[in-house]
């Protein structure tokens, strides 16, 4: 299978041992709290971790084209802010208190077409103005962080918008019926099924296209494209606004599964951006892997409302954490990534 | 042209060069300036779009950062906060380690001072010596737990790779959610409506002399510049500090001179979180008094990168950035009494702050094409 080819050795033993890691954690709950693991592991939990994993896996496979490109574009917890809130935004413009189907659907587009409108902005500091790349994707992540609620607090008075509304589910009658997988497949999100498709279709284009290659010499070896007679800067440009489009496209997401936009604190993205770069780099910069790993955060992200379910009393706000701890470990154990060659320089063509 | 006048030359060129030196210095300055005023203008032109008076809510930034003794008071009360937290981010920055966990930090530390102060009051007495010592008790507390706080993501880089930007912000996170349970359940103030601990004891304060403000103590301010001139002295005074800025700016220079890279990330994050936690003490034992819910307890660590950044990462250069964000913080609280333009657009104009300064290439550009200041600005 070709997926195994970019998956080395190493990443397949750290991925069976998070799998193993898993189980044998599992086993320990049914023996300490008398929970049979099938109560735990529901068809549901599938789903929802889903539904988690989306945001994360969007701007999981925009952040590694920016950085496959040569631009580490940090700032896509940034992105994904602006993304939740221009789409609560234009759902409450369109539709007040109770907007249609048809509004969310709307209000993704503009979210999407916002956020790149500010990719492009950004992309213009760091690629034409050589801003520092960590000190501007900071910026992005700061500016999300105070003008999402200030714009918040114009519209609705409040940092947070009242309930809006959440996106209807597919389900396909008597499929979801089957069990274990029936309800996560047959009854799902149809964000759900449009960020798979991305993901693959991301995936193609990054590897089996010409335009997948020129975004993979623009990081590694900017020389031999500019050679080749194709403008560095050009791509570099298109794969950071991608980037802006995607994490933009995961804020929105994020904020149609949940129905309204939660300006208080670190906002309803909570970091989801950051633990984004960690999935692609988990991921070998490979979409599919990125996704998987943003399912494995996603996944950890539901524990909590799991292990209510299952009766097992832990602070709500300790299991929460769960995903951030992963993240250091995932990091430390595979903290050494293969970083694109030219990743943070800025490319002059020799003209 | 005579020999002579060649060395003539030669003499002014080397002048010359000795002035571009001094001229990085202005032109950071300049880029501080800059970057600063046009935040804030597209501050107040967004105050203008969203339906308010940009001219009142300008006065108001002045009249609630300088305007009155109490507003002075305010924004030194805030201001020694921003510049320990911002020399905390300064010394990691300095290196070449991005600490942005600074937050986190800050935050580990005040709580630490919180629950030693309380589990210690009971064996105590009560009167101005047990006050002090619970206080130094307090505050090494803070110290040890900030520093072996940002020492967690300094070895995970060292030793296992980990990118110490996603690390620390990582433990802002965990240390917000962990610190926010700890004041919810075992730590909570049962007598407390409010999500938050008890209350520290009485004892426990610092003198309010100068300024009458209960929250702003004069050793506050004393210790905050003890620790700018003891940092300023560290950096470029010492072989360790030497060593710590050549490891950041020449890392193959560095290394030929012996350093331990792998220590030395190390011992600039614990260097870095030690002040950090300091200035969760000082927020503790001089402003709160307790600690409530740590989403709540403001950006101090997140402001502190943009300060740092400001003030090109000089430790003296983070008093004047630290001051600046205190009048912001001042302000913000005055306006969000006298007015209702919503303060979250401080914080915004702190991220435009922060993105001006990425891209210091802009202002050469512009003061390229408008001829002012010419190439040494």
């Amino acid at each position: 299978m070709s997926v195994a080819d970019y998956t080395t050795q190493k990443r397949v033993q750290i991925g069976g041992l998070a799998v193993v890691a898993l189980i044998v954690l599992g086993a320990l709950l049914t023996v300490w709290f008398d929970v049979a693991l099938d109560r735990l592991f529901t068809g549901g939990y599938v789903n929802r971790s889903l539904q988690m994993a989306t945001p994360i896996a969007l701007a999981a496979v925009g952040g590694l084209y920016a950085e496959k490109s040569g631009v580490f574009n940090i700032g896509l917890e940034g992105f994904m802010i602006f993304g939740a809130f221009t789409s609560a935004a234009t759902m409450y413009l369109l539709g007040g208190t109770s907007p249609s189907q048809g509004h969310i659907w709307l209000a993704i587009v503009v979210a999407v077409i916002v956020t790149m409108l500010f990719a492009a902005l950004f992309a213009v500091l760091l690629i034409r103005y050589k801003a520092d790349q960590i000190v501007a994707g900071l910026a992005v992540w700061f500016i999300g962080l105070g003008f999402a609620p200030f714009l918040a607090a114009i519209l609705w008075g409040s940092r947070s918008s009242p309930g809006l509304a959440s996106i209807n589910y597919l389900a396909v009658p008597n499929l979801e019926e089957i069990p274990w997988f029936g309800s996560a497949l047959f009854t799902q999100s149809p964000l759900v099924l449009l960020t798979v498709l991305i993901v693959l279709v991301s995936w193609v284009l990054l590897y089996r296209t010409r335009y997948g290659y020129w975004i993979q010499a623009a990081g590694e070896n900017p020389e031999a494209l500019d050679t080749a007679g194709i403008d560095v800067n050009r791509v570099r440009y298109a794969a950071v606004i991608f980037s802006g489009a995607m994490a933009g496209l995961g804020g929105a997401v994020l904020l149609a599964h949940a129905g309204n936009f939660v300006g208080t604190g670190e906002t309803m993205v909570d970091g989801r951006g950051w633990i984004g770069i960690v999935a692609y780099l988990f991921g070998n910069y490979n979409p599919i892997g990125a996704a998987a790993a943003a399912l494995l955060f996603g996944g950890l992200d539901m524990l909590n409302y799991q292990l209510q379910m299952v009766g097992i009393e832990v602070s709500a706000r300790l299991v929460n954490l769960f995903p951030y701890i992963a993240v250091i470990v995932v990091l430390t154990a595979w903290g050494k990534t293969r970083v694109p060659s030219s990743v943070g320089e800025p490319y002059e063509s020799e003209e | 042209m005579s020999s002579s006048d060649s060395g003539r030359v030669r003499a002014v060129l080397d002048y010359a060069a000795a002035r571009m030196l001094d001229a990085t210095v202005l032109e950071r300055i300049g880029i501080a300036i800059a970057s600063t005023t046009l935040a804030l203008l597209i501050g107040l032109i967004i105050v203008a779009a969203a339906g308010h008076n940009p001219i009142r809510f300008a006065n108001q930034l002045v009249v609630g950062s300088f305007g009155s003794e109490r507003a002075i008071a305010r924004t030194l009360r805030y201001s020694t906060i921003f510049v320990l937290a911002g020399i905390a981010v300064a010394i990691a920055f300095r290196a070449g380690v991005f600490n942005i966990g600074v937050q986190g930090q800050f935050i580990v530390g005040g709580i630490a001072t919180v629950i030693s102060i309380i589990w210690l009051a009971p064996l105590l007495p009560d009167g101005m010596i047990g006050g002090a010592v619970l206080i130094l008790v307090g505050t090494l507390a803070a110290v040890i737990s900030g520093g072996l706080y940002a020492a967690l993501p300094g070895v995970l880089k060292a030793y296992g790779g980990a990118n110490e930007i996603i690390t620390t912000i990582m433990l802002n996170f965990i240390a917000i959610g962990f610190v926010g349970w700890l004041v919810s359940s075992p730590f909570n103030d049962p007598e407390s409506t409010a999500t938050r601990t008890e209350r520290l004891p009485d004892n426990v304060s610092l003198p309010s002399i100068v300024f009458e403000d209960p929250n702003l103590s004069i050793v506050g301010l004393i210790v905050t510049i003890a620790v700018v001139a003891f940092v300023a002295i560290v950096m470029t005074r010492t072989s360790f500090g030497y060593d710590m800025v050549t490891s950041g700016y020449q890392q193959s220079a560095a290394k030929y001179s012996g350093v331990d890279a792998k220590r030395m990330i190390v011992s600039t994050m614990t260097f870095s979180g030690i002040v950090a936690g300091l200035a969760g003490a000082v927020f503790v034992i001089m402003i709160q008094g307790y600690y409530t819910d740590p989403s709540g307890v403001g950006n101090y660590g997140f402001d502190a990168i943009a300060i740092s950044l400001l003030a090109a990462n000089n430790p003296i250069g983070v008093i004047p950035a630290g001051i600046l964000f205190g009048g912001l913080e001042s302000a913000s609280s005055h306006i969000q009494i006298n007015s209702n333009v919503p303060v979250q657009l401080i914080d915004g104009v702190v991220g435009l702050v922060v993105l001006f300064v990425a891209v210091p290439e802009l202002f050469r550009m512009i003061a390229r094409r408008t001829g002012l200041g010419g190439d040494d600005r």
